[in-house]
């Protein structure tokens, strides 16, 4: 029982990670009707700023954040522009064929700028953790789970209190409608690219010191990330997060019963079955087809 | 000087003109319908007035001013609000959602002032307060065309483009729409309004211009359209004179 409170808090936390990133996917599909398979860079690369900023250049840990999220916010900007605006009114295949090269060309780009060895970033606090009762909780999954639940609540509040946030969703469901009423829909895409790329930076940012800071860790991150969207039910907000959580929860318990070599062949196990038995997911289909 | 212009437009769907040398004045104030069967350019006429698609050639003028080349976005600023085809209302908003972005085209407002503007739409359109906190898609397609005239109108628009309010709609819903067509005559907007259903469409209108494959083949008063061998073979069920 101690052990198995144990495992729920740490696949709690990595899930939270997974849950941002799956938000990331999700919004973009939703705004675009493509999967951006470079989400997972954006982790990557954020992770990379915070090693430059705050491991090279020394800055104070909150400071190199800021900076960071600054230069993932640009990434977006550039990213819809490079590569999602110029094919907009294509369909949706080559817009994904396009994600997956900037996917490649920002790995690449990383590569060649930092090189392949693996940096270890330190956490944010002094204390690594505590034990409450038989739990030892990790201060760095604690922030992740602090984190994500502040931003999921933000979201909430942004998506469903402000005109702003209906606006977004206006766009995502009915792009050509939205235009006739006013609402300016390439600047409502701008924002979400913007968005995606700085809550996926966040996740990066976070699951930094957990796991080591390296070339290939956004597709590791990408592909967890997919497979939540795909348990949630692909479009659905709730879905994500829910599926983010699933996911981290369900390898954590196979890992430590079952087997940690096969640790990321749970994941994908899952996701397996879902497509076989639930491809809508757990909240699929949610907005029935219109009357 | 008309409020709205068309000067030899011709459009091109799908490769194919499906609007040819189209000309056609709405002034101010008027309701005018623009008849025709399915195909005729109806639809096609109104997303170049709204800037959906662009025309191929002719231009369409706007308070005097040529509106061809710019954006939905700055058309509808400009005044024009267009209620399209299949009625789009956004299905996983609530309708109170739903026509608060209809002002979305309006700048300097705040979010209080719209919701209050949205709240007075529900006493035009009584049949839909009790839906106000419901998803759009949970909606019958009778409710779902007032929930999108009311969008349309939180514009504030001068002129109101209206495609097929009546299509796929029980009569008795259809009375009830072109009631509130009436009613937005009453209060001076001006209307274009496309229409299948020549009964009706020519029932609330000042004058009617009637297309066919692209081309504008009458106009006219309702009377004079009305007591036209044609038309009433075509549009209004079978023929009366022997």
């Amino acid at each position: 029982m101690d052990l198995a409170l144990q495992l729920l808090f740490t696949g709690i936390g990595i899930g939270s990670v997974y849950a941002l990133v799956a938000l990331g996917f999700v919004l973009i599909f939703r705004a675009t009707n493509v999967v951006n398979f470079a989400q997972g860079e954006f982790s990557m690369v954020a992770a990379f700023l915070m090693i430059v900023f705050s491991v090279k250049l020394e800055l104070p840990y909150w400071l190199a954040f800021l900076i960071s999220l600054g230069g993932m916010a640009l990434l977006g900007a550039l990213f819809n522009l490079a590569v999602y605006y110029p094919l907009r009114h294509r369909t949706y295949l080559p817009v994904i064929i396009s994600t997956i090269g900037a996917s490649i060309f920002i790995a690449n780009t990383v590569l060649a700028i930092h090189g392949p060895e693996p940096e270890v970033m330190s956490g944010w606090f002094e204390t690594p953790g505590f034990l409450v009762g038989p739990v030892y909780l990790d201060s760095q999954y604690l922030l992740i789970i602090a984190v994500t639940a502040a931003l999921v609540a933000l979201q909430y509040w942004f998506f469903e209190h402000t005109l702003l946030g209906k606006k977004l969703q206006a766009t995502s469901q009915d792009k050509e409608m939205a235009a006739l009423l006013g609402i300016p829909v390439a600047a409502m895409i701008m924002i979400t690219f913007v968005y995606s790329a700085v809550i996926g930076g966040i996740a990066g940012i976070l699951v930094a010191p957990v796991l080591f800071v390296s070339i290939s860790m956004g597709s590791t991150i990408a592909l967890k990330a997919f497979a939540a969207t795909i348990i949630g039910g692909f479009g659905d907000v709730t879905g994500a997060i829910i599926g983010g959580l699933a996911l981290g929860v369900i390898e954590t318990f196979g890992a430590a019963y079952i087997s940690v070599p096969y640790k990321d062949g749970f994941a994908f196990l899952v996701l397996v079955l879902f497509l076989v038995f639930r491809p809508q997911g757990i909240f699929g289909e949610r907005v029935a087809e219109k009357a | 000087m008309p409020l709205l212009e068309l000067r030899d437009l011709s459009v091109l769907y799908g490769g194919v003109e499906a609007v040819r040398g189209v000309s056609l004045k709405v002034e101010a104030g008027e309701v005018v319908t623009l008849l025709g069967s399915n195909g005729a350019g109806k639809s096609t006429t109104l997303r170049a007035i709204s800037g959906l698609v662009k025309p191929a050639s002719g231009d369409i003028l706007f308070d005097g001013r040529s509106i061809a080349a710019e954006r939905p976005e700055s058309i509808v600023r400009r005044g024009i609000a267009h209620v399209p085809e299949g009625r789009r209302v956004f299905p996983g908003l609530s309708v109170r959602e739903n026509i608060m972005l209809g002002a979305s085209n309006r700048t300097g407002l705040s979010k209080s002032q719209i919701a209050a503007e949205a709240d007075e739409m529900f006493d035009l359109f009584p049949d839909i307060r009790r839906f106000a906190g419901s998803l759009g898609w949970t909606l019958s397609g009778g409710q779902q065309q007032m929930v999108a005239v009311a969008r349309g109108l939180m514009a504030k628009p001068r002129l109101l483009l209206l495609d097929e309010p009546s299509l796929g709609l029980a009569p008795v819903i259809v009375q009830a729409v072109f009631a509130i067509v009436a009613e937005i005559r009453r209060r001076g907007t001006t209307v274009l309004l496309v229409e299948q259903n020549a009964r009706m469409g020519l029932s609330v209108a000042d004058r009617g211009y009637v297309l066919e494959t692209g081309r504008l083949v009458l106009s006219g008063s309702p009377a004079e359209l009305w007591s036209n061998e044609e038309i009433r073979a075509a549009y209004l069920g079978g023929r009366t004179a022997a």
